[in-house]
């Protein structure tokens, strides 16, 4: 399997649910705790595995306001996994899915350094890296009703804005969004092979308008129906 | 009751290996331990269904319910963020009194019992109701218990009683209200499922929040467009397919020369018209002579409407006529007459309403508005859905589909909070009505137990006296001059100044005007001022520095000006410096609560639907939720509906009060599981177990109607017969859509000195009534605007919440906060290089009321004339638990301090006036102008800075590292042989 | 990225070691003059060691989480900074033995000690070469992944180790080898054409943008919001930005202090001034290590709003 995620620009509205969902989820999680560093001070710092970042593309008045959810890509060529020194660093064989064995973590920051997408955070508590586990304490949890068995993230998105799925799988709704939005990957020319893919904003839809003859500069012009109320 | 199917994320080939996969992995949660339980999310007013683990009586995650009506198992980031509130270092402990001989506003407090507190409440409040009860000002925030709230000041006897709709959005509902019966958010939602075309008008990241968003992504799905109209472009703008970048305060131009173009080109519903709104009703052409301008009726007490088969003037209530919908008649009296649609063609064909003239005060191009308004067009005409379904209408008659013209709209804060919302949001709703799309498939859906009639019945009261319950509602609907409450000489009853000549239809209260009035005295001095979840000192308050001296003013004789301030907060804001007696509420988690159909509950367009919260959690304090002190309070003060006959206490508790009380037969505050065994719904007895059918249906109540009485309800009977079951409406009567006012009109007359009844004497205020009280919709430039040198002061400025902040009144989140914790003033790229402004530069700010200093960031989707910020971000040092150096008080700023609650000072009669909607009264918060300077090398951080409040006896010190988690992680370990072995990935 | 001072003086402390090292056990063994004196072996082996084991500390110091340090052996396989830690590690054994027989059998070591003392300059140098792929291999810095970067590591190690060695050599001597001198001298212009060459090569625009990293390649792109308002790891780690006048300024400070005046003072000759030719150059390439990390531009730079890297 190859797990990940599809991110959809063209509805996601920036609200950073999938932000916090995150943070709510995995700071009791298996790579929890998500420590926050002067949380009620000047300069509040926590550890967030997914962070929401907004753009405006082009100059007015063309311009046009996109939000990009980022958490980690579970690339297929993850150097964060090839330069960690300790093995902490790892990508599962079974899923793909990218993670960090806690107890085993030095605190090097190397495999922040080779991470292009910015998907690791280092904890101001713990000292050990923290990132995204696609909630892998979720996802094969048979304790969960069936449905709930997505990242915190996924579950909660407001626009269902991401979708969780195996990629390896042409037939999942995943590999489909992908083949029908033309999905991209960000930064493809470093040569991740990052596994998340975002959907593109999609073409305006064209209204026709009504096509009417009959301009009228009066009330004169109006002539009674027989309407029965 | 229906389930949401949510898919399992993986197909079957790829769960068949999860299931192998899961087998090695450890067990990271003990489900053994944990508790699952439902209840209502408070992180807003969105009112989402919550999914809640628990275990040691510890959060461990919450997450929007996949049952619930209202987010359908979604939830945004701040129900997501719901344990730092829970886990706040700032949550109150004790009931607090203000230490003798210290200052208010000086934050010293001394802890005493909850028998001491409600002993000292007591007597005080006894003493007020024994002698004078509009001596309380009871005015609370964004909570969802007005029903109970505004039934305890009925009952206490005082009229000055509001929520925070004044300043919130008065103008959405009473524009609704006073035209459909219903409104937008709480009132109506698109039809999300069958629109085409949908045009979202001054939405500003909020109401509502989840259900907006997942409509969007409905509309998406289906590749309906969706036009937003809002000088900013960020959130739901951001993924419009089109944005028009209005001038603020200009949308009802926008919407009329839409309606211009629709006319211009004869594209409207005539049959809807004719047959569900007052449009052929017939008005007396009678200027300068009394009446004119009201319906003719004749001998009837209905209005008149032409019959174009009998050729004669029939009652327009009856079926089966043939009404003009256009022309000019005479009445056998000789008064010409003319058709409501006549007068309405008329006035909006003229030029003054044509695109090229709108566009040059709205700033949106000709010719999109006449484009948006021949797509709206033609989807309402051309792109019509049908729905095969039987239905009665309003007199009985089958009707063999519903049609439906896919066109819908929503509007909120950007229309409302201008002085001119209240007639915007008229026009808006004339547009949908033109095109028929009032509660059709794909229009714009009502939520039970709307519609109602319009407006709906209830006056507000104007009678006060000791120990005596009010006749009816402090708030109300008038319908009339004789409404008002307001003395013989004119002048306001109410302490907010509400139903008076200055805000006759006022029907939310002036929250925003009740410190200011008090302390002036003006119309008169009160003696307690109760405010409960509004943060009155600080974001809630319009002209927060002055407002904070005005809580601090004090008489001649040493007094305070308002001599005494209770407020009841979970968590130490900036309000509770500033009051005399503290009561500490619960949070949202530790609570009962109804979202109660006697109130805006959370039904949907196709159920009726009300909710309610259930703690889930213990608290850890000497806490007591607000409305258990209201039936408290209620109960030994001997309020009537709260004491049984032989003078003893009726109701135990607030629980105790929510299940037994019944408004009529078989009414009461919750609508689901009643009856004695909770079989029945809407009506039935009470059901002693009805919290437990609440807590096992996962918290909410959710009633499908039938196929049959999802549409047309205003006239469809077999939803009023439902609906008149239920209370919701009075009678079955159709519900009349009025595009022209006869209610306003009476306003009208009495500003022209031809009514029949109590008419203003003061000039401005006859001045106000001929001008704004237009029986059909109008626009004009917003009053500041109007009181101000606009060259002077050449930039809008508004501000609006982030999504993850919406509607939170106690947003002061450890998580949140590190999304945001400064606002900038966002200013348009292009027009801040033409004036010199950079970017992160530090600016100047300064409007007719005072100035700021504040930091600024260039962005392209901005209005060229307009700045904004992020509402309320900026906080208090010291309040929420917060240090003194934070950004929020360093270098966030307040709008508010701009914003007077008053009009723009010129020396007349006009300057006593609040600055608000001269109809509704709706605070005018986005009529802002400013100017914008660079501040001076050297000057940075925020400006006005207040001293940091102090933290509360016994608070718990802020923690300087936080590592929240419910239990201990159970980590994935990997094998040392992996490790050792594995090659390159 | 931001400059750590563990990571700053590690490189360079151990750098110097290593270079000095690896250029005395060569020096020795092929037979130059001035190294067949056991005490300048000796002494310089011993700073050889001192340097060596106090950048080791220091770059300790930048684990947040030391206590697992021992792990970063492990993945040899794939990881250049476990690679180094195995070398560095490795290095002891091999140069200790060769110091013991410099000991007890003084300049004239026999074959055993030799060899392991060559192995020691080359597992030395091989050091030096993996720590410097620890930056030389990261996709995601343009100004570091190119072969400049090792090449720029072991030139300038060894360039600061024939300093040292040079200016040992000269005071426990009292005068100068005019190889030392030369191989110095030969090392420091060697060491400058190299950072000369790697600073033009950066200063050439290149590599990602924030039109490849947001996928919107056809129009501007502007950052609105990075999504929290306080700095976060992040943004102290890659954000980390200086401004163009100082970065000149700097270079131009790297240039004199590191390799002018060092190579100027050795043209004096004489043995005073050569030791504090070698502290200028140790000072002076931790300028240069500043600027090799304040220089570098982190790709992540480009969701925060960068144009470029």
């Amino acid at each position: 399997m190859k797990l990940g995620l599809v991110i959809d620009l063209d509805t996601c509205v920036g609200c950073h649910g999938c932000a916090t969902a995150c943070k709510q989820w995995n700071t009791s999680g298996t790579i929890g705790p998500l420590a926050d560093k002067d949380p009620y001070g000047r300069e509040p710092v926590g550890s967030w595995l997914n962070r929401i970042r907004s753009y405006e593309v082009d100059d007015s008045p063309n311009s046009k306001t996109v939000h990009m959810p980022m958490s980690c890509m579970h690339c297929d060529d993850a150097d964060c996994v090839t330069v960690c020194p300790t093995g902490a660093s790892y990508k599962r064989e079974e899923d793909g899915i990218v993670l960090v064995d806690q107890d085993k973590c030095m605190g090097c920051n190397l495999c922040s350094w080779a991470c292009p997408y910015g998907a690791r955070e280092l904890d101001p508590d713990q000292g050990v890296m923290k990132k995204c586990t696609l909630c892998v304490d979720r996802i094969y949890d048979e304790k969960l009703p069936e449905a709930e068995r997505q990242p915190a993230c996924v579950l909660t998105c407001p626009t269902k804005s991401r979708v969780f799925g195996d990629f390896d799988d042409p037939e999942s709704e995943v590999s489909k969004l992908v083949r029908e939005r033309a999905g991209k990957a960000l930064m493809p020319e470093l040569g991740y092979n990052p596994v998340n893919t975002y959907l593109p904003p999609r073409n305006k839809p064209v209204q026709d308008q009504i096509d009417t003859a009959s301009l009228k500069d009066t009330v004169k012009g109006w002539v009674n129906k027989i309407i029965a109320r | 009751m229906s389930t949401v199917k949510q898919q399992a994320p993986l197909n079957e080939v790829s769960q068949a290996q999860a299931d192998i996969i899961a087998k090695d992995l450890p067990e990271f949660e003990e489900h053994a331990k944990q508790d699952i339980k439902y209840t209502t999310c408070y992180m807003c007013a969105c009112r989402c269904g919550i999914k809640v683990t628990v275990e040691d009586n510890k959060v461990r995650f919450i997450q929007g319910n996949p049952n619930h009506p209202i987010n359908k198992g979604v939830l945004c980031a701040k129900g997501n963020s719901g344990i730092m509130k829970q886990y706040s270092p700032a949550k109150l402990s004790a009931p607090l009194l203000r230490k003798p001989g210290t200052e208010r506003g000086a934050g010293e407090f001394e802890e005493i019992s909850w028998d001491q507190a409600l002993d000292m409440l007591e007597k005080r409040l006894r003493r007020i109701r024994e002698t004078d009860p509009k001596q309380l000002a009871y005015f609370t925030g964004r909570d969802q218990m007005q029903a109970l709230t505004g039934m305890w000041a009925s009952q206490f006897g005082t009229i000055n009683w509001a929520a925070h709709g004044g300043f919130c959005s008065v103008n959405m509902a009473a524009g609704g209200l006073y035209t459909m019966g219903h409104a937008f958010w709480e009132f109506g939602d698109p039809d999300w499922e069958n629109t085409k075309y949908f045009m979202m008008w001054g939405v500003a990241e909020d109401h509502s929040s989840n259900p907006i968003k997942l409509g969007l992504k409905r509309l998406k799905e289906r590749g309906a467009k969706f036009v937003s109209v809002n000088p900013v472009r960020t959130g739901y703008q951001a993924i419009a397919d089109e944005w028009v970048a209005i001038r603020p305060g200009t949308d009802g131009i926008l919407a009329l020369s839409m309606a211009h173009v629709l006319l211009k080109h004869q594209l409207v519903d005539e049959e809807f018209l004719v047959r569900y709104t007052n449009s052929p009703q017939l008005v007396m052409m009678k200027p300068g002579e009394v009446g004119d301008g009201l319906f003719y009726r004749g001998d009837s007490e209905v209005p008149q409407v032409w019959d174009l088969q009998k050729e004669a003037f029939v009652d327009s209530n009856l079926p089966d006529i043939t009404p003009a919908l256009f022309g000019e008649y005479t009445a056998p009296d000789g008064t010409k007459l003319k058709t409501a649609m006549s007068l309405l063609i008329e006035k909006y064909m003229d030029e003054q309403y044509s695109p090229e003239v709108a566009a040059k005060e709205c700033g949106v191009p000709a010719e999109d508005i006449e484009r948006m308004a021949l797509e709206m067009a033609h989807v309402a005409f051309k792109e019509t859905i049908t729905i095969d379904v039987e239905w009665t209408d309003w007199a009985g008659r089958k009707q063999d589909k519903f049609i439906g013209r896919p066109v819908s709209m929503h509007a909120m804060r950007g229309i409302a909070a201008h002085s001119n919302g209240f007639q915007t949001c008229r026009a808006i709703h004339m547009l949908q009505t033109l095109l028929g799309t009032i509660d059709c498939p794909g229009g714009h859906l009502a939520k039970p137990p709307f519609p109602k009639h319009v407006p709906p019945g209830i006056k507000p009261a104007k009678e006060m006296a000791p120990m005596t319950p009010l006749k009816s509602p402090p708030l109300g609907f008038p319908t009339c001059p004789e409404d008002l409450a307001i003395n013989e000489d004119g002048s306001p009853r109410r302490i907010d100044k509400a139903y008076s000549w200055d805000a006759p239809i006022s029907c939310h209260g002036l929250m925003h005007m009740v410190i200011s009035n008090a302390v002036k005295g003006d119309p008169y001095k009160i003696d307690t001022l109760m405010i409960f979840m509004a943060n009155m000192a600080w974001n809630s308050s319009m002209n927060t520095a002055q407002t904070i001296d005005m809580l601090t003013a004090k008489e001649d004789d040493g007094e305070y000006k308002i001599p005494f301030i209770v407020c009841s907060d979970a968590f130490n804001s900036e309000m509770v410096a500033y009051s005399d007696l503290v009561l500490p509420d619960t949070t949202y988690l530790e609570r009962f609560d109804t979202i109660s159909m006697l109130d805006r509950p959370i039904s949907e367009p196709h159920a009726a639907c009300d909710s309610v919260r259930i703690p889930v959690i213990k608290p850890d304090r000497d806490v007591m939720s607000w409305q258990e002190v209201m039936v408290e309070m209620a109960g030994r003060l001997d309020f009537p509906a709260f004491t049984k006959e032989g003078g003893e206490r009726k109701y135990k508790d607030y629980k105790d009060f929510i299940v037994n009380f019944e408004k009529e037969p078989g009414i009461g505050f919750l609508a689901g599981y009643r009856g004695k065994d909770g079989e029945k719904s809407l009506r039935g007895e009470p059901n002693p177990r009805q919290w437990e059918a609440y807590e096992e249906n996962e918290g909410f109540f959710e009633m499908h109607f039938d196929m049959n009485q999802r549409y047309m309800r205003h006239a469809n009977l077999d939803y009023l017969k439902l609906a008149k079951e239920a209370a919701w409406v009075g009678n079955t009567n159709q519900i009349v859509i009025e595009l022209y006012s006869e209610k306003l009109q009476t306003f009208r007359l009495a500003g022209q000195g031809l009514y029949d009844g109590p008419m203003p004497t003061e000039e401005h205020h006859k001045e106000r009534l001929v001008k704004y009280f237009d029986p059909l919709p109008i626009y004009y430039m917003p009053l500041e605007e109007q009181r101000i040198d606009r060259e002077e002061y050449p930039y809008h400025a508004v501000n609006q919440r982030p999504m993850f902040m919406y509607h939170s009144w106690d947003s002061q989140n450890a998580w949140l906060r590190q999304i945001m914790s400064q606002n900038y003033l966002f200013m348009n790229r292009v027009a801040a290089e033409r004036d010199g402004i950079e970017d992160l530069s530090w600016v100047w700010v300064e409007s007719h009321n005072g100035k700021i200093r504040c930091q600024v960031k260039l962005m392209e989707g901005t209005n060229e004339q307009t700045v904004w910020t992020w509402n309320a971000i900026a906080k208090r040092g010291g309040a929420w638990g917060l240090d003194e150096d934070v950004k929020e008080n360093k270098d966030g700023f307040l709008m508010n301090h701009l914003i007077s609650e008053l009009l723009p000072q010129k020396g007349d009669n006009m300057d006593r006036v609040t600055n608000s909607d001269p109809v509704t009264g709706q605070a005018a918060w986005y009529d802002l102008r400013v100017k914008i300077t660079p501040a001076a090398p050297g000057e940075t951080g925020s400006w006005p800075t207040f001293d940091a409040l102090k933290a509360q006896p016994n608070a718990k010190q802020s923690p300087k590292m936080l590592s929240y988690s419910s239990h201990k992680n159970v980590n994935l370990l990997r094998s040392l042989s992996d490790i050792l072995t594995r090659g390159d990935k | 990225m931001h400059p750590a001072f563990s990571v700053l003086t590690f490189t360079v402390m151990s750098g110097a070691g290593y270079g000095l090292a690896a250029l005395l056990i060569l020096g020795h063994l092929l037979g130059i003059n001035s190294l067949q004196d056991s005490s300048v072996l000796l002494t310089s082996g011993i700073l050889a060691l001192v340097l060596i084991t106090l950048g080791l500390l220091c770059s300790m110091g930048h684990l947040a989480n030391p206590k697992n340090a021992w792990r970063a052996f492990n993945r040899f396989k794939t990881s250049w900074l476990s690679r180094e830690g195995v070398f560095a590690v490795l290095f002891y054994p091999f140069f200790l033995i060769y110091l013991i027989g410099i000991w007890t059998q003084g300049a004239e070591i026999n074959g055993f000690f030799s060899i392991l003392g060559l192995l020691a300059a080359l597992i030395a140098i091989v050091t030096l070469f993996c720590t410097s792929m620890i930056y030389a291999s990261l996709k995601t810095i343009r100004q570091w992944n190119s072969s400049l970067t090792p090449l720029n590591y072991i030139v300038l190690g060894l360039m600061s180790g024939s300093v040292v060695l040079a200016a040992i050599q000269a005071s426990l001597s009292g005068s100068a080898s005019s190889i030392l001198y030369q191989l110095a001298t030969a090392l420091l212009v060697l060491g400058a054409i190299a950072k000369v060459i790697y600073l033009f090569w950066i200063g050439k625009p290149a590599g990602s943008t924030i039109n490849t990293a947001t996928g919107f390649t056809q129009a501007s792109v502007r950052l609105l919001d990075q999504g929290h308002s306080s700095n976060g790891f992040l943004n102290n780690e890659f954000g980390y930005t200086v401004e163009a006048n100082k970065i000149v300024c700097l270079r131009v400070l790297m240039l004199v202090v590191a390799f002018l005046i060092p190579f100027l003072l050795l043209l004096s000759g004489s043995s005073t001034l050569i030791v504090i030719a070698a502290l200028l150059t140790v000072g002076g390439l931790l300028v240069e290590r500043w600027l090799f990390f304040a220089e570098a531009r982190h790709v992540v730079r480009l969701f925060h709003g960068d144009q470029r890297t």
